[in-house]
């Protein structure tokens, strides 16, 4: 819990994007449709634009403050509300300050600007209420609760993402991937997200995991899929842990990307009842020689096939097959 | 100097109510009988010394003669009239029509103000003014009004029809009882203003037949009219808990040449026996009627202003229009509410209840109406007061639509002033687009049907538009009939709201408006509360025209998604939808399986910074069933906006409740719930002045020097 030497309103901030316009080379601009953001999900796609050479993209805010407590309460002084944007894995940062709009200070409206060459692939948009408290200027007295998302190539707002899934044949295809015809799938975490590809060669694979066909054909997808993503969490996890940033005191610190947030969803199932940053202090130290690396692979394990939900798969299967045999001996 | 009617027809009808004969008027006034028939037919008027004589005859003052605004007084004055039992026997206990709704007075406020909006006058383009007004009469003034209803005739007729263990029975008890015990009695006054009045004669076809005389007669003349069975008066008449309205018109169109104060009295009462002698239901208030062949029928009069305002029948102005007083205001669904409440004796809440459930009902079934936008008025304007005794209790209201729909009547107001965009870049612009309604042809008609375009509006919406994602249709009479959600939209649409605005309500341009608008119409029940088959629709039209209704709400559907939602792309080409759905990356961790274990957490912090600078700490830890066995110690660091905390040590910890401190460590008493502990950091180890920061705490497992 966090404890400030000043006081802090208590009630909430909230922000919304209310109006995003794309400018490119050659004086093009487009409006972005409102689809492209959501106020549910808090985030904007703009991906969706039509032409993928912008260069900047401004976004037009309205935040709303507690300005009746603020007001009643009389501890702060020349108070302004800014709005951050932020990228952690290009350092970017663009502060915008708003303006009051409408009586009584509660609505600050203003724009942002995002240029394109700042950002990699996710930016946060938060917004800050700053004021001057007890003699100290420019201390920050109020934050939105929940981030926006600035998705700079995702063509829909939503927060979660998928891995990219992918079929080709194996034998047929780039001569790195020859050597592994044999296997049914490999997961590839180099790229900007990890890649997933099927391996054609394998006839009839995708059907199956699709679970198209009958019920045996997909009481064994079901297995099959389940086993495809207890490999890929595996996979996705090694790949997250092996790339850590190191602070100075040798404090690792979580990715900003897909990465961490598949450390943020499977640390607590690998080191259960401690915070993420802990478990990955933990995880970190006993990778890199300060403890047993093999103790921690059956939670790894573990957390992997809660991941790919096996437990859930398997006991479908179980029943599945009895009432396969039930319907065969009846 | 205001001139009523033509002496000749005038002075006939005055000879009717006070029953005398031409020659009897020629003997009193000292003429012939055939001057007194010159008169009448107008073939000449009588000299000023006659005109005195005749209003001798009469008992009426000189100018009254003049003005020839009201009628005579002597003679019959108004009275009650009740249906006598039908000769067969039959008993009715009850009128059917008005267990067509319930006694609510959302449906009142929906079925009143749909006929007053009906009944608009076309001529002018100024809409028309609707007001509720509630009053509660008690004491003196109470006593005052049941003298001017003649109460005591009517008292025997409300006995005998309470002492009836039928459901109208016991609902008129309960009003009987509420205005004796409690001395109380709610009048609920509908007026409308810039409306036609009750034209037409007292018996044969008209707007004041059908509403006074008739059940089941629907006098809208116009394909645009919302009402088409003619229910929705019985409305007034379930309201009221005694069965009784009274009705005060002016008319668009002069009747017997006049306009001003028509009133009549209905009473709809089951059938009863009073004084050995069976009565078969509806009574009426009125004057005798002489032309009738029954000689105690009443009919409409023309009243003076007194008889009016006794009667709380006073109108403000005199624009046409109708006031309805139902007498004896009940609201069962409020009182079901105050019931669950506790408190169901309240009046002051409940004459506040009423109040406010009128304009709500308002707000919600008539924002269309009540919507202006561009150049042009609304169609509607209603307001709601509440008095007591006839002195103001609540303030008048005035209904106003953007407070009950800021997003349907921005997105109405928008259309009708031509702002609207085809899609929407901006939060609260409106997207505007067409979709298609085939009307069928009329049965026997070929042609007569065609392509109507409907006009779809959409814009984004607040928690203040009640439930989100949904299309509210309409048609000419901008009521809206049906509301329905918009299914299957993908997970992250934000919440909107969309209008149909189908025939008349199209606008002036769009094609088959009025095919259209008859073809919904035809579609709609008696509640007026959806598009479906309908037992008209089949004949009028054929048997699968309701289609046509299913298939413009899924094109209505579609092209709300097209501009809301991001459809899902068709890229599951090459088979992996099911692959790709399993592998989503959220940064949530996965819901808490059993293994999970339950450790103490901070549950309260208080801390504050002392004179030397250190932080001093009181903090509260919750301790779940069996986490007494953890042995946690407390961290403090110091808050910084990106990379590591920087670790403040403890220079002091110290126990307060439930717990010990063992090196750094709390270990929890056995069983505790909840413990505290307090804490000073060292100021040494503080890399910023503790002021410039804030500080944060958090319990670990294990050693705290770990951290």
């Amino acid at each position: 819990m966090r404890a400030y030497p000043y006081p802090r309103p208590s009630g909430p901030v909230t922000m919304r994007v209310t109006a995003v316009r794309l400018s490119g080379p050659d004086e093009a601009r487009e409006d972005l449709d409102t689809k492209g953001y959501s106020v549910v999900e808090q985030v904007v796609a703009l991906g969706r634009a039509e032409r993928s050479d912008w260069e900047t993209a401004r976004l037009k805010l309205s935040a709303t403050v507690p300005a009746r407590e603020m007001e009643t309460k009389g501890h702060w002084s020349e108070v302004t509300v800014v709005a951050v944007l932020a990228e952690k894995a290009t350092n970017a940062r663009t502060v915008a300050r708003l303006e009051p709009e409408g009586p009584a200070n509660r609505e600050w409206t203003g724009s942002i600007m995002l240029v394109r060459p700042d950002h990699l692939d996710r930016a946060t948009l938060s917004v800050h209420v700053v004021a001057t408290v007890d003699g100290v200027p420019g201390r920050i007295i109020a934050s939105s609760e929940r981030d926006w998302m600035v998705d700079v190539t995702a063509d829909v707002p939503l927060r979660d993402r998928q891995l990219d899934v992918v079929t080709v044949s194996f034998a047929r295809a780039a001569e790195w991937l020859r050597p592994f015809r044999d296997a049914p799938w490999m997961v590839d975490t180099s790229g900007r997200m990890p890649t997933v590809r099927l391996n054609t060669d394998f006839d009839g694979l995708t059907a199956l995991v699709q679970g198209a066909g009958t019920k045996v054909e997909s009481l064994v997808g079901e297995m099959l899929l389940s086993q495809l993503c207890t490999d890929v969490w595996t996979a996705v996890f090694h790949t997250a842990i092996g790339d850590l940033e190191i602070e100075d005191d040798g404090t690792p610190l979580l990715p900003p990307d897909w990465r961490g947030e598949v450390l943020r969803e499977m640390l607590p199932d690998v080191v259960p009842g401690r915070s993420v940053e802990d478990a990955l202090r933990e995880v970190h130290a006993r990778r890199t020689g300060d403890g047993t690396w093999a103790e921690l692979q059956p939670r790894i394990h573990y957390a992997a096939t809660r991941r790919a939900e096996v437990p859930k798969a398997l006991g479908e299967t179980v029943r599945g097959i009895e009432r396969l045999d039930q319907e065969a001996t009846a | 100097m205001e001139v009523g009617e033509d002496f000749g027809p005038w002075l006939a009808r005055q000879l009717q109510l006070t029953r005398m004969k031409q020659t009897e008027l020629a003997e009193a006034v000292g003429v012939t009988r055939a001057a007194v028939s010159a008169w009448i037919t107008g073939r000449a008027e009588p000299r000023t010394e006659t005109i005195n004589k005749i209003a001798e005859a009469l008992k009426l003052d000189v100018g009254t003669l003049h003005t020839r605004t009201t009628d005579t007084l002597a003679g019959l004055p108004f009275t009650w009239y009740h249906r006598p039992g039908h000769a067969d026997g039959g008993r009715e206990f009850g009128n059917a029509a008005a267990f067509a709704f319930e006694a609510d007075l959302e449906v009142l406020a929906r079925e009143a103000t749909q006929n007053s909006l009906d009944e608009r006058r076309r001529g002018n383009e100024q809409p028309v003014r609707v007001r509720y007004t509630l009053n509660e009469l008690t004491g003196e003034t109470l006593a005052r009004f049941r003298t001017a209803i003649r109460w005591d005739d009517l008292f025997p007729h409300y006995e005998s029809a309470a002492a009836q263990d039928q459901k109208v029975g016991r609902v008129i008890s309960a009003g009987l009882r509420e205005m004796y015990e409690r001395d109380r009695l709610v009048l609920l006054r509908v007026d409308d203003y810039n409306a036609s009045g009750l034209t037409g004669d007292d018996y044969a076809d008209g707007r004041f037949a059908a509403v006074v005389r008739r059940q089941l007669d629907s006098r809208k003349v116009d394909s645009g009219a919302g009402g088409s069975y003619g229910l929705g008066k019985a409305t007034l008449w379930a309201t009221s808990r005694l069965g009784l309205v009274l009705i005060n018109s002016t008319l668009a169109e002069a009747h017997e040449g006049r306009t001003d104060r028509r009133l009549i009295g209905r009473l709809d009462l089951p059938w009863r026996e009073v004084d050995g002698k069976p009565y078969a239901g509806p009574a009426w208030l009125g004057r005798p009627d002489a032309e009738a062949d029954n000689v105690d029928v009443v009919r409409s009069w023309w009243a003076d202003e007194d008889t009016v305002r006794s009667l709380h029948l006073d109108r403000e102005s005199d624009d046409p229009g109708t006031s309805f007083l139902i007498v004896g205001a009940h609201d069962v669904a409020s009182l079901a509410g105050a019931r669950s409440d506790g408190d169901p004796g309240d009046d002051e809440d409940s004459l506040e209840r009423m109040h406010r459930r009128l304009v709500q009902a308002l707000g919600r079934n008539f924002w269309a109406a009540m919507t202006t936008g561009g150049d042009r008025q609304p169609l509607l304007e209603a307001s709601v007061r509440t008095q007591r005794n006839g002195d103001e209790f609540l303030k008048e209201e005035r209904v106003d639509p953007v407070i009950y729909q800021p997003a349907r009547s921005r997105a109405l107001q928008a259309f009708l002033g031509g702002n609207t965009v085809e899609r929407i870049t901006e939060v609260g612009q409106v997207a505007a687009v067409t979709v298609p309604l085939k009307v069928p042809d009329i049965e026997g008609r070929p042609g007569s049907g065609g392509e109507h375009r409907a006009v779809l509006l959409v814009t984004d919406a607040s928690d203040a538009d009640g439930r989100p994602n949904q299309v509210t249709a309409m048609r000419g009479n901008r009521m809206t009939v049906k509301t329905s959600r918009v299914p299957d939209l993908p997970l992250g649409t934000d919440p909107f709201q969309a209008v149909l605005l189908a025939g008349r309500a199209a606008g002036d341009g769009a094609p088959f408006a009025a095919e259209a608008e008859e073809f919904l119409r035809t579609s709609e029940p008696p509640e007026h509360n959806k598009w479906s088959q309908t037992e008209e629709l089949r004949m009028r039209y054929s048997p699968s025209a309701h289609r046509r209704i299913a298939a413009l709400t899924t094109a209505t559907n579609k092209a709300v998604k097209e501009l809301v939602a991001v459809q899902k792309e068709k890229k599951d080409s090459n088979g992996t939808g099911k692959v790709r759905k399993r592998l989503k990356v959220s940064g949530k961790a996965a819901a808490k399986g059993n293994t999970a274990v339950a450790l103490p957490k901070l549950d309260d912090l208080d801390a504050t910074v002392g004179a030397d600078g250190a932080w001093q700490v009181t903090a509260e830890v919750k301790v779940p069933t069996g986490g007494d066995t953890w042995h946690m110690s407390p961290v403090a660091k110091l808050d910084v906006r990106s990379g590591p905390r920087p670790v403040v040590r403890w220079a002091e910890l110290v126990a307060v409740s439930n717990c010990e401190v063992v090196d750094g460590v709390l270990h929890f008493a056995p069983g505790a719930r909840r413990a505290s502990f307090r804490g000073v950091t060292d100021v040494s180890t503080h890399t910023v002045r503790a002021a410039l920061t804030g500080l944060v705490v958090e319990l670990h497992t294990g050693r705290g020097d770990s951290a």
